[in-house]
């Protein structure tokens, strides 16, 4: 889970990391009422799971109470990069003396975790390490070491903090840790981690984190009561909350076929195949979902995962691919023609069955005698048939084909 | 040459008296494998009634740790079916008693969890295979060795012969088994799809480049992590065996996570495109689909004169 900025601040405030004030605001009154709170000028910031706001718009200082009404309400609706926005942030503006990037994060590789940073922060830090990988500084901790506070400063001076911050950002380093470690983060990243103040009085200069990412490990949910406190409902998309209510692998895609199967490859794969037949037979055609029924499926979850994936209407088609290991292919089989039996819908449903009592599954899917099942041999042919009948019925819906001339050949046999 | 496990090893299952553990601990004993014990604290001093593989009934003791368990049968391997909550305790527990190798099936460990159990069954000498995986089966041979099947592995579905598999994803490795069939296998193994896991993709191409009886081998990658890039660049300096490829996940959106923990395009990173091009660009072909993947296998094992 990732959180939002105003989240993640919370997090680091926790631990006694510095954070400009700021107050989240989800309206243009509480945005006038925030602001003056916080002062002017002051800078209003989009709350968006996404980076480069700030290229996008979604970053803006407001110099008095009019310029932050008008400013929120120009971000408030805005989209950045697919993302809703879903608040602002009224911050203090500080005055930036130089920008440092810190995280830490997984290393999936050396099977540890791993601290990054650079003197280079700021918006151009991919770049930076991109161009000039040697002024990214990394140091691995291992998983059943710790971190403490000589490895932290050893850190902070080979980067180039000057030297009286070197103190000060090796706490920040340590802090940054605990973060991590107490709250099953898979990532913490402050992005700029900024020197601000006066330049001019040396007292005023302090380390100040302006920008937060966090991630969650949701794994770790079990034992973490308060992360209730980021859930997301505003942004939550309708089939996917369906589906995380019944405790399924799901997620919306953009195309018009509904993919189902068992297992997290076996799904990926299918919406590859269905995602190579449309542009095989240059439909275009793509997947609309993605839903994992998992390992040894009941009739029921066939069923609900049906129901929720024929209940969307970018939905034309849908392709079943099952590999019976445990689950077992007439289970899921009585599972389709349950949701059938409630469902009033026209839409074609593409049945790929083996392993597992794949010839018991397709006898009861013949037996049914329903129209609008068809069923493939395997999972290529499947994954054409359920894209082809996509099209068509995305035709009808257009007008532009004749209902009728929805036909298609099926085939029985099983493997 | 025996493949991750002596085919004479003795097993143990840590939740054998849960649900899946029963079910499983049936399946893997009609599969011939050697289970000679339970873990479970709150069920110690009972046992279990399961078939074996000749069809007679056995009583599988249930003990209270696995230090227990081992000194009482001798146990080699462990299976491991516990819930997430209670996963890293169990694996540790296995590791201080040091049990030779353990295969964890348990979906939805923190990753924090798995990190510590990797690390310290290193340290310790142990090898871990998974978690979030469905395990590892290896089969009978001409030369009378005995298959083993730890963890949930349909069996049956193959026979004995020369190709060795790896995969991220447990249906995928069924799909494939299934497509070379008529071929066989010496063993396939799931190292399971989260972000951390023990035995890697690498590895596993490791111990079938030393085992003679492998020919061939199968790898199936899927997005997020650059495990297979690894594997690519190992096997291109090292490896003598031909390896046929398939990847998962071209059509995964960044930023979504696709159902496994470790399936996640995150910054540019871990795609498809890129594990792809990082195998071919070391000659390993790659198949489009798991259909073309096994049909590339076959050319490859003709071309090799098999």
């Amino acid at each position: 889970m990732d959180l939002y900025e105003y989240q993640a601040r919370e997090l680091l405030e926790e631990q006694g990391i510095a954070v400009p004030r700021a107050i989240f605001a989800q309206n243009s009154h509480e945005v006038a009422a925030a602001a003056d709170e916080i002062g002017y000028p002051c800078v209003i910031k989009a709350q968006v799971k996404t980076g480069h706001r700030g290229q996008a718009g979604g970053i803006k200082l407001a110099a008095n109470r009019d310029d932050a009404i008008l400013t929120s309400e120009q971000i408030l609706p805005m989209s950045i990069h697919g993302h809703k926005c879903s608040g602002v942030l009224v911050t203090e503006a500080k005055n930036i003396l130089h920008e440092y990037y810190v995280s830490i994060s997984v290393d999936r590789a050396s099977r540890d975790f791993d601290v990054l940073a650079t003197a280079h922060g700021g918006t151009e830090v991919e770049t930076i390490a991109k161009q000039h990988p040697e002024a990214v500084k990394r140091l691995h901790i291992g998983a059943l070491e710790d971190f403490d506070l000589a490895a932290a400063t050893e850190m902070a001076k080979s980067i180039g903090f000057y030297h009286a911050d070197v103190h000060q950002a090796a706490n920040i380093l340590l802090n940054m840790w605990r973060v991590f470690k107490e709250n099953d983060a898979t990532l913490v990243e402050i992005n700029p981690l900024a020197k601000v103040g006066d330049p001019d009085d040396e007292a005023s200069k302090s380390l100040s984190a302006l920008d937060a990412k966090i991630s969650l490990d949701d794994n770790a949910a079990f034992r973490h009561n308060g992360w209730i406190r980021f859930a997301d409902p505003v942004q939550t998309d309708p089939y996917e909350q369906q589906a995380r209510e019944h405790g399924l692998h799901y997620v919306h895609l953009n195309g018009e076929v509904g993919v189902i199967g068992n297992g997290a490859g076996l799904v990926m794969s299918s919406l590859d195949a269905v995602s190579g037949a449309g542009e095989e037979q240059g439909t275009g055609i793509k997947p609309a979902n993605f839903l994992d029924i998992g390992g040894g499926a009941t009739a029921e979850v066939m069923s609900r995962s049906l129901s929720i994936v024929l209940s969307d209407p970018q939905v034309a088609s849908v392709l079943v691919n099952i590999y019976g290991g445990i689950t077992r292919c007439d289970v899921v089989a009585e599972g389709i023609l349950e949701a059938l039996k409630t469902i009033n819908s026209a839409k074609a449903i593409v049945i790929r069955f083996d392993g597992n009592a794949a010839a018991e599954g397709l006898a009861t899917i013949d037996a049914a005698h329903n129209p609008r099942l068809h069923v493939a041999p395997t999972m290529e042919d499947a994954a054409q048939l359920a894209a082809s009948l996509a099209s068509q019925l995305s035709a009808v819906s257009l007008g532009v084909l004749p209902e009728r001339s929805v036909s298609v050949e099926t085939s029985q046999e099983g493997r | 040459m025996t493949l991750f496990i002596n085919p004479q090893a003795k097993v143990i299952v840590q939740g054998m008296t849960g649900h899946q553990g029963m079910t499983h601990t049936a399946r893997m004993l009609a599969a011939g494998t050697d289970i000679v014990g339970g873990v479970n604290p709150r069920k110690a001093d009972t046992s279990v009634s399961f078939d074996d593989a000749q069809g007679h009934t056995i009583d599988i003791p249930v003990f209270a740790n696995c230090q227990i368990a081992k000194d009482a049968t001798g146990a080699s391997a462990s299976v491991i079916f516990v819930p997430p909550r209670f996963a890293k305790a169990a694996i540790v527990e296995a590791i201080e008693a040091h049990i030779e190798l353990i295969v964890v099936i348990t979906e939805g460990i923190p990753v924090s969890d798995t990190a510590y159990c990797v690390a310290l069954a290193q340290e310790q000498g142990c090898t871990i295979i998974g978690p979030n995986c469905p395990g590892l089966i290896t089969l009978p041979n001409n030369d009378d060795v005995k298959g083993t099947n730890l963890g949930i592995i349909p069996d049956g579905i193959v026979t004995s012969g020369p190709l060795g598999l790896v995969s991220k994803s447990g249906t995928l490795t069924y799909q494939l088994m299934g497509e070379l069939a008529d071929i066989g296998f010496t063993a396939c193994l799931g190292v399971g799809g989260d972000p951390i896991v023990g035995t890697t993709l690498l590895e596993a191409l490791q111990a079938f480049e030393s085992d003679d009886n492998t020919k061939a081998c199968i790898l199936i990658g899927e997005i997020g992590g650059d495990a297979e890039q690894e594997a690519a660049q190992w096997a291109h300096q090292h490896m003598t065996k031909p390896i046929v490829a398939y990847i998962a996940g071209f059509t995964a959106p960044e930023g979504r996570q696709m159902g496994h923990a470790g399936a996640i395009v995150s910054g540019g990173k871990g795609t498809a495109q890129a594990k792809q091009e990082a195998l071919e660009a070391v000659g390993i072909r790659v198949g489009k689909t798991p259909g073309q993947t096994a049909e590339i296998m076959r050319e490859v094992l003709a071309g090799a004169g098999q």
